[in-house]
């Protein structure tokens, strides 16, 4: 160990190779960069540039200082350098004796426990010391004789945290045994709570222990889920921690689906002081079936998980009614009023059958929770039978009265209150009494709570015979104290009788929302599946015994139930005790099952007190072993220096200038480099695509002052450089010529870009349409199709590989193909050559034919219609221009000039003449569409002027 | 890394003849302007506009007494009284001599282009020879052969040189005659001084040139970066650069500026001046190089 550093190294002696580090500098300093060899034949230009001084004939310092510092590091590794080297925590000899909690308190913090115990056990085996292990949470079968280290390391590694509380009096009695007439080492890794038995410990002392380590973690974060109430308004959620703890803590609560899908959540919120908490779920009561966990987000306990089962689930509820007519006339069926107030919080199932004696035993076997009966006053013995076993295994009885009770004369035994035949009426032409109202329901009715209102009112009803036990079986009663609803138990089921019918003749009280939030209320007392449950349990006499279905593990997971664990047994009133044979979890089967959670409604929690055990206790934390061997991570830091120095290689030799440049068509940047490697798609997209075309403004000022200023020629980019080239270079030849020629001086051309920029401005759009250039796509055609109908021209120049088919001949090249394709979406007229006496023929040049680089092609324009009688006049035209010209002469190159004036290419024939029609039919073009059909109106000015006496 | 340029071998003129007849076959006949042709007896086919012997048809004319009899036209002096004599058009060929540059510095090649400047220069020379002798012109080839006007120059041109290459970087200037024309191509690495010298040489006895600078892609970008050792192919110099991207773009500028200052100085002579990239078209250079020596623009800029 080096000072306070904690740093100690395994091999000390290749420390020595540090002493080298000089020797390397004075190599590397001397060693600069091997230059690459290029040919080079303009080098005396070269030699003009370059300095002579400028070429370092040494390594840069910060290059030597990278390579000494990876030379450094490389050494020190190699040193097996060791940061806070494990030390020494057990004194003496004699066997150590380890007890580890691992009850449901460890799953939080399991790994470090382990580790903690390992280190110990390790630190034991090297001592030569045998290691009795002992578990708290294990049954009988933990064997706690003291073996060698290895064995004991087995032990530990087979070790988990278990679901169930610790049972320290064992566990200590265990390593008593085992341990007994031995001066002992004692570590106890404790999960810091009071198991209930403080003294367990204590009697470990018995042992006369040399030392004993104390490890306690922190207590502050332990909580667990003591209850579940599935309440009308919201479900409630009660929770526990550790006493002692003062701070306000809160936790997330999170309700799952079976699916382990968040239905909702909720803050646990602990003041300050409490030990106990409780959180509200907002969520419907239609979600709340969905529910089968509730959970404390990170908890990862079996006591921070909270299991629900099928008392949780939405009822089922059974209608049975007296009426023949009750499906003809469904309000004023009695179960019209039942229905609508259940059907949003149950599910209704109707008796099917009128005969009551089938129609009853067939509505139990739906396992209904809630059977309810209007107005049915005479139940068949083997359907009463049947029912009276229903209620006695749990189910809800809910009666209505009416006329059809109110006349039974025999004994009921399915009403919770002897009756008196007859009814009540209370008002009335007849009768001097008034309505009655219904009293504010008592606090210890089960009904408590709900709000009566003021208008319900009682005309008739049927009274209950006096008796003593009348008012604790009342939950609801009339203003006078006559019982409105009464409830009875009958084994573990309950009846209820409303004394009132179920629809509104006798009482409006069907009609309110106090009847849905009874019905309500009856509903959720009522259990989910009668014979299935837990807590209200079976009766008392037998005990059931439900098999495993899933059961929690340390860690509050759910899992398949291990060999270890038991059928639950049930009995009623009583829950089974969390043991490792019955862990928390579900019990029963898919279909249905009961849920045993690990703390129940009364838990308290506390923190482990102090212990006496007869020997100096040092009290540790677990703390994560904090041994850090640094070789690793010296290698690592030489490795990264290694790639740094070979960036920098590659930056010195201008290898990422070389691989940018190689990748420049993708991406001119590094950054954009690494997105394009990232977005594969980036690359697939066309060149032209990728330069950022800004968006265009509407009107971009600049660009339309630009077209404006004075008359251009515009041709269509069509994406590809070369064609653009070509077009613009043919216009400016066109532009000059014409401004030598005619009193038009075009400015300069301008490309245009069909999909984005404004069209209007230019008179004569020059379009070269080759296959090899992508195809426009429809929005810029329809942009075009606009531009032409607002009398703007189209002068298409089809382009053709072979040069010997024009557009006369029958065969169809690819550029007449993609032309077809473009016009195939554009409103065309129809098309004719240019006829003689066509004004295009004469708009400035007398012309024949249009030639342009090529000859042979017709120029194709809109068809004029067919004047029979004007067939002599010198020159047609119709209103307006032609807006589509065509040709496959190749006029731009006819037209092209160069910078220097010079015709770009040559013409097919060598005779000068076609170059000088070519540019003639330009100039009539220009001209034809600039000034439309004034050239024909002009040839008739003799003959006005003649006209006119001049 | 791959160094990006290479030396290689000299380009054999047979190779590059059969690439230079592709070339030529692209490229519609070539005349050399008539207004420039000189005034000798060769028949070419150069129409002068005006009288003279040639194969077609001028214009009739009124017999004057002292003229031949034999010329004159019986066909159209029959339509009337008086007798006319048929004139022919005077129709002359030019003499054009062709070279290139077979110094070491154009066997440069580097990984940007397919060939190496001497290869292209080559294929430039017998493309232009056999355009230049489909149209009836004199083509020769200083130093190597005398100029010829006969169908197959290019075949001529490139079997002489198979056998004898001149070493020169420049024409040897001694058997051009005044009225002819030369097409020079090179790459023009030579101090410009030098190269200028040359040049007004050459102009000052009347003969009108067309300089064809031929450049490697590499030595026009500089594509260089790193610590790079240069070594010249002609001289054998060596220059080490730490950083050459740190150069390029004075290297750039500087190159630029050279060939400005040549094409201004051929622009002052009435010479013509092309450039050409190896990793262009040859046919490019063919078109450029056919408008050249077919005439001089004829339209006027009407703008600056």
């Amino acid at each position: 160990m080096i000072g306070g550093l904690a740093l100690s190294f395994g091999t000390p002696l290749v420390l020595l190779g540090l002493l080298s580090l000089p020797a390397i500098w004075w190599l590397l300093r001397l060693t600069p960069p091997r230059p690459q060899t290029e040919a080079f034949p303009p080098l005396r230009i070269l030699q003009r540039v370059i300095k002579p001084e400028e070429t370092p004939s040494k390594s840069p310092w910060w290059l030597t200082l990278l390579r000494l510092l990876l030379a450094a590091l490389v050494i020190l590794a190699l040193a097996a350098p060791v940061l806070n080297p494990r030390q020494t925590l057990l004194s003496g000899d004699g066997p150590l004796g380890i007890l580890v909690d691992n009850g449901w308190a460890s799953g939080r913090d399991w790994d470090t426990r382990r580790a903690t115990a390992e280190t110990l056990i390790r630190e034991a085996g090297d001592a030569g010391r045998p290691v009795a292990l002992a578990f708290t949470a294990e049954g009988a079968g933990d064997d706690a004789t003291p073996v060698e280290a290895n064995t004991a390391l087995e032990h530990l590694a087979a070790a988990r945290p278990r679901p169930v509380p610790p049972d320290r009096d064992a566990a200590v009695a265990r390593l008593s045994t085992a341990l007994s007439g031995t001066t002992p080492s004692l570590a106890l890794l404790t999960d810091g709570l009071d198991d209930g038995d403080g003294a367990a410990f204590d009697r470990l002392s018995a042992l006369r222990p040399q030392q004993a380590l104390l490890y306690r973690p922190g207590v502050d974060r332990v909580v667990g889920l003591t209850g579940a109430d599935n309440s009308t308004e919201s479900l409630a959620v009660r929770a526990v921690r550790p006493e002692g703890v003062a701070g306000p803590d809160s936790y997330e609560l999170r309700a799952l689906d079976p699916q382990s899908r968040e239905i909702g959540r909720a803050a646990l919120e602990f003041a300050a002081g409490s030990s106990t908490a409780e959180a509200a779920f907002p969520i419907p009561v239609e979600l709340r079936n969905d529910i089968a966990r509730l959970e404390v987000e990170g908890g990862e306990s079996a006591a921070a998980v909270r299991l629900v089962d099928d008392s949780f689930r939405r009822r089922r509820v059974g209608l049975i009614s007296g009426e023949a007519a009750d499906l003809a006339q469904p309000l004023l069926s009695p179960l019209y009023y039942i229905t609508r107030a259940l059907q949003p919080f149950a599910d209704l199932v109707r008796a099917e059958n009128r005969d009551l004696a089938t129609a009853i035993p067939n509505l139990i076997k739906q396992k209904p929770s809630v059977i309810v009966m209007a107005d049915i006053g005479v139940v068949p013995p083997a359907a009463e039978q049947a029912l009276q076993a229903f209620v006695e295994q749990g189910g809800f009885l809910v009666r209505f009265a009416g006329p059809r009770l109110a006349a039974t004369t025999g004994e009921d035994r399915l009403v919770p209150v002897r009756l008196r035949s007859g009814e009540r009426q209370l008002g009335g032409a007849m009768s001097w009494s008034t309505p009655q109202a219904v009293a504010p329901i008592a606090a210890t009715s089960p009904f408590a709570g709900i709000a009566m209102p003021d208008d319900i009112t009682v005309s008739r009803q049927i009274l209950a015979e006096p008796s003593s036990d009348l008012p604790e079986k009342t939950w609801a009663s009339l203003a006078d104290g006559t019982p409105l609803v009464t409830a009875g138990r009958l084994g573990a089921g309950t009846i209820v009788l409303f004394h009132v019918t179920a629809e509104a003749t006798w009482s409006n009280l069907p009609i309110s929302g106090a009847f849905v939030d009874m019905l309500r209320r009856i509903v959720s007392l009522s259990r989910a599946a009668v014979g299935s449950a837990v807590e209200s349990g079976a009766t008392a006499a037998n005990v059931e015994s439900l098999p495993p279905y899933r059961v929690l593990d340390g860690l509050g997971r759910l899992t398949v139930p291990g060999p270890e664990v038991q059928p639950l047994a049930v009995a009623a009133g009583r829950t089974p005790p969390i043991a490792l044979a019955n862990p928390p979890g579900l019990y029963g089967t898919e279909d249905g099952y009961a849920a045993l959670n690990l703390l129940d409604a009364k838990t308290v929690l506390r923190p482990l007190p102090a212990l006496d055990l007869g020997a100096p206790v040092t009290a540790l934390g677990y703390g994560r072993s904090d041994i850090l061997d640094l070789s690793p991570w010296l290698f690592a830091a030489a490795l990264l220096l290694f790639a740094l120095d070979a960036l920098a290689m590659l930056w010195l030799n201008g290898g990422l200038r070389q691989l940018r440049r190689r990748l420049r068509p993708a991406a001119t940047a590094l950054p954009a480099l690494l997105l394009a490697l990232a977005l594969p798609l980036l690359m697939a997209m066309p060149a032209r695509a990728q330069a950022p075309t800004p968006p265009q403004d509407p009107v971009d000022l600049q660009r339309a002052i630009e077209a404006t200023d004075t008359t251009r020629l515009a041709y269509v980019e069509t994406g590809d450089a070369a064609t653009d080239e070509n077009s613009r270079r043919g216009l400016d030849g066109l532009s000059q010529f014409l401004a030598l020629k005619t009193a038009l001086e075009p400015g300069e051309p301008l490309g245009v870009d069909i999909a984005h920029d404004e069209l209007a401005y230019f008179p004569l759009l020059y379009w070269p349409v080759d296959a090899a250039d992508p195809m426009p796509s429809d929005d810029a055609i329809s942009r075009v199709d606009a531009y032409m109908k607002e009398g703007g021209t189209v002068l298409f120049d089809v382009h053709d590989g072979d040069p010997l088919s024009g557009l006369g001949t029958g065969s169809v090249s690819p550029g007449q193909r993609r032309l077809r394709d473009i016009l195939a979406d554009l409103d065309i007229p129809p098309l004719e050559p240019v006829p003689p006496d066509h004004v295009l023929t004469k708009a400035f040049y007398i012309m024949k034919d249009f030639p342009g680089r090529h000859t042979g092609s017709d120029l194709w324009v809109e068809a004029l219609p067919r004047e029979g009688q004007s067939a002599d006049r010198p020159a047609r035209a119709g209103d307006g221009v032609s807006s589509i010209l065509i040709t496959s002469n190749d006029f731009a190159g006819a037209w092209a000039v160069d910078a220097g004036g010079m015709f770009v290419y040559p013409t097919d024939s060598s005779d000068p003449a076609q170059r000088e029609h070519a540019y003639r039919a330009g100039v009539n073009i220009v001209m034809y569409v600039l000034t439309g059909n004034y050239k024909a109106d002009q040839v008739h000015v003799p003959a006005l002027l003649e006209r006119l006496g001049q | 890394m791959a160094p990006i340029g290479s030396t290689v071998e000299l380009t054999a003129s047979s190779d590059a003849l059969v690439r230079a007849r592709q070339r030529a076959a692209l490229m519609p006949d070539l005349l050399i302007e008539a207004r420039r042709v000189v005034t000798t007896v060769i028949a070419g086919w150069h129409g002068r506009r005006r009288r003279g012997t040639g194969e077609n048809f001028w214009q009739f004319r009124p017999f004057v007494d002292g003229e031949q009899v034999a010329r004159i036209d019986w066909r159209r002096s029959a339509r009337d009284d008086s007798i006319y004599l048929r004139d022919r058009e005077w129709e002359a060929a030019q003499t054009v001599w062709l070279w290139a540059d077979p110094s070491p510095s154009m066997l440069y090649r580097s990984s940007y282009a397919q060939v190496s400047k001497d290869s292209r220069a080559l294929v430039i020379v017998l493309a232009l020879a056999e355009l230049l002798s489909r149209s009836g012109e004199r083509v020769g080839y200083p130093g190597v052969i005398e100029p010829v006007s006969a169908r197959n120059a290019a075949e001529r041109i490139a079997a002489a040189l198979l056998t004898r290459r001149p070493e020169v970087s420049f024409p040897p200037d001694d058997r051009l005659k005044r009225f002819s024309e030369v097409v020079i191509v090179s790459d023009f690495l030579d101090p410009v001084e030098e190269l200028v010298e040359k040049v007004d040489r050459i102009g000052r006895r009347g003969i009108r040139g067309h300089l064809i600078q031929i450049a490697d892609p590499a030595e026009e970008s500089f594509p260089y970066s790193g610590r790079t050792e240069f070594r010249d192919p002609e001289t054998g110099g060596k220059l080490t650069a730490g950083r050459a991207e740190a150069l390029a773009d004075e290297y750039r500028r500087l190159y630029a500026a050279r060939r400005e200052y040549l094409g201004e100085h051929c622009r002052r002579l009435g010479w013509s001046f092309i450039l050409h990239r190896t990793d262009h078209l040859a046919s490019e250079v063919l078109v450029a190089a056919h408008a050249r020596l077919s005439g001089a623009p004829q339209l006027a800029r009407t703008r600056a």
